[in-house]
């Protein structure tokens, strides 16, 4: 069987109607996502990156160009498509174990009861189950959000900044357990984020975006060895690539060339 | 933490306290006369009388029954038409306007007509206070639909829910405390009017009593209205409160966004 999970966006086009003139806020966007990939999509603030999102998600309506997944254009929210959002957006009245099952269509049966063990497992929430969300702290949340997100096994999931509101340590950690679930479930992921060093740590490719109107300004490869090293040559090289792109060169005091 | 909690509720008796030290300072003494403000020994004393008459039972009776079938009538339809406005947006765009232009109107308002209507009898009294009832009601109600969190039903919007599962799951939890509050609103204002409607009409009933004593010059059976119209409604509030916390429980006080 063919490996399911390829996203793939063809001039992308989004605007939002004004009273006088539209504004144009996705420009000809053209991108191809592989099976298993994890793709990092950054930018700043209302460079569009949400809104692409929300499009690939289909909670935004109206675009022209054309986004399919597997061959298939999309038509609204679907269940093939996960999604975590930047607040957690776990339903304060029912507890981790309830909010995990949201996305299954009985949640209550056997099977189901299974399905949902083994992703607390898989996000380190197990013995969470009957705590409610404002027993948890904000990764804890987070995590619960993305255990949700994948339990009805989505060909994608998408992350609109999961990790934007955590603190920095936790944030650290974080990346390792997203890696760490990515490649176990072995699913598409594109995130947005504009955490440099968390783009590095955790794509594949790093898709570098601009302002009014947001356009695809370059695409930067990963190919580092996993786990990466923060603290490596390869590593610095690459963040200083993405941030020229943002017209933040790096000085280098005590370095000199030979 | 519990003695601190105790201090609290302790420190909202001082002045009832000093208000009850100089009523019967003032009263004990004749400074204002007895006819306008008898003593509190005495108003309890005929509050005893009224008691063990079997008098002020069988008026409550009469006005809690006006206030449970006002109350009830008030608090379905209040819920039908907020539930209606606030799930389909047709409904809202049809029957707003005309709700807020009808609760514009103060609840007495509606005495003259509504007498010239059903008269001064029972039906009288118990769709005056549905009236008020229902404000209330359909307006919480319907705030409560309107303040679901549009972060949720993109949740549920993405997890492909059908209508129910989408109500059952999302916006009746998320309005429940808001119906919740409608319902205390509801209740309250039923009991302030049944009040109101008995001063108006005769009948049975603790307004009446006071309407009577009144005529009578009766200040002290007035008062012993004023009072036990007062701790009813304290205590039918502080009923509905604990049911509230009962059964709405702890984990709303978290609502994001």
């Amino acid at each position: 069987m063919e490996r399911l999970g390829t996203l793939e966006v063809k001039n992308l086009n989004k605007k939002y109607r004004s009273q006088n003139d539209d504004l144009l806020v996705l420009d000809d966007i053209n991108l191809t996502v592989q099976p298993g990939e994890f793709i990092s999509i950054i930018g700043s603030s209302g460079c569009g990156k949400t809104t692409f999102l929300r499009l690939v998600v289909g909670l935004e309506k109206g675009y022209e160009g054309e986004i399919l997944l597997d061959g298939q254009r999309l038509n609204g929210p679907s269940l093939k498509r996960g999604v975590v959002f930047q607040d957690h957006r776990l339903l304060p009245w029912l507890s981790i174990e309830k909010n995990v099952g949201m996305g299954l269509k009985n949640p209550k049966s056997g099977e189901s009861r299974k399905t949902i063990q083994e992703h607390l497992e898989l996000v380190g929430l197990k013995g969470f189950e009957k705590h409610y969300p404002h027993q948890l702290s904000g990764g804890m949340s987070q995590r619960a959000a993305i255990a949700r997100a994948l339990v009805n096994r989505p060909e994608i999931l998408l992350l609109d900044e999961p990790l934007g509101a955590l603190d920095a340590l936790t944030r650290m950690y974080m990346h390792q357990e997203l890696e760490r679930i990515w490649m176990k479930e072995d699913i598409t992921m594109i995130m947005i984020t504009h955490d440099v060093d968390e783009a590095i740590v955790l794509s594949d490719k790093i898709v570098v975006m601009s302002s009014r109107p947001g356009t695809i300004k370059k695409i930067i490869p990963v190919p580092l060895a996993r786990p990466r090293d923060r603290a490596g040559y390869d590593f610095a090289n690459i963040k200083e690539e993405v941030l020229a792109e943002f017209q933040l060169h790096t000085d280098h005091p005590f370095t000199y060339s030979i | 933490m519990k003695f601190q909690i105790i201090k609290n509720k302790l420190l909202g008796l001082i002045i009832p306290l000093i208000l009850y030290v100089a009523w019967d300072f003032l009263t004990s003494r004749e400074i204002i006369p007895p006819e306008l403000l008898p003593a509190p020994k005495v108003i309890f004393d005929t509050w005893w009388d009224l008691q063990s008459s079997g008098e002020l039972a069988l008026n409550m009776k009469m006005s809690l029954l006006r206030v449970g079938f006002g109350f009830l009538l008030g608090a379905i339809s209040g819920f039908l038409l907020g539930t209606a406005m606030g799930l389909w947006k047709p409904v809202e765009l049809y029957l707003n306007p005309l709700f807020n232009f009808f609760r514009q109107i103060p609840v007495v308002a509606w005495i003259p007509f509504l007498i010239l209507w059903l008269g001064i009898d029972e039906w009288f009294k118990i769709v005056f206070i549905s009236f008020g009832a229902f404000i209330p009601m359909a307006l919480k109600t319907l705030e409560g639909i309107k303040g679901v969190p549009a972060s949720y039903l993109e949740v549920v919007r993405v997890f492909e829910y059908g209508w129910f599962r989408v109500l059952r799951t999302v916006i009746v939890p998320s309005a429940l405390p808001s119906i919740s509050t409608g319902l205390r609103l509801c209740l309250s204002e039923a009991w302030m009017l049944v009040i109101g409607a008995e001063l108006v009409a005769a009948g049975e009933g603790i307004g009446n009593v006071m309407v009577i004593a009144r005529r009578l010059f009766q200040t002290d059976v007035v008062l012993v209205g004023v009072i036990v119209i007062a701790i009813t409604g304290f205590a039918m509030d502080k009923v509905l409160g604990l049911l509230e916390t009962r059964f709405l429980g702890l984990h709303r006080s978290q609502n994001a966004q």
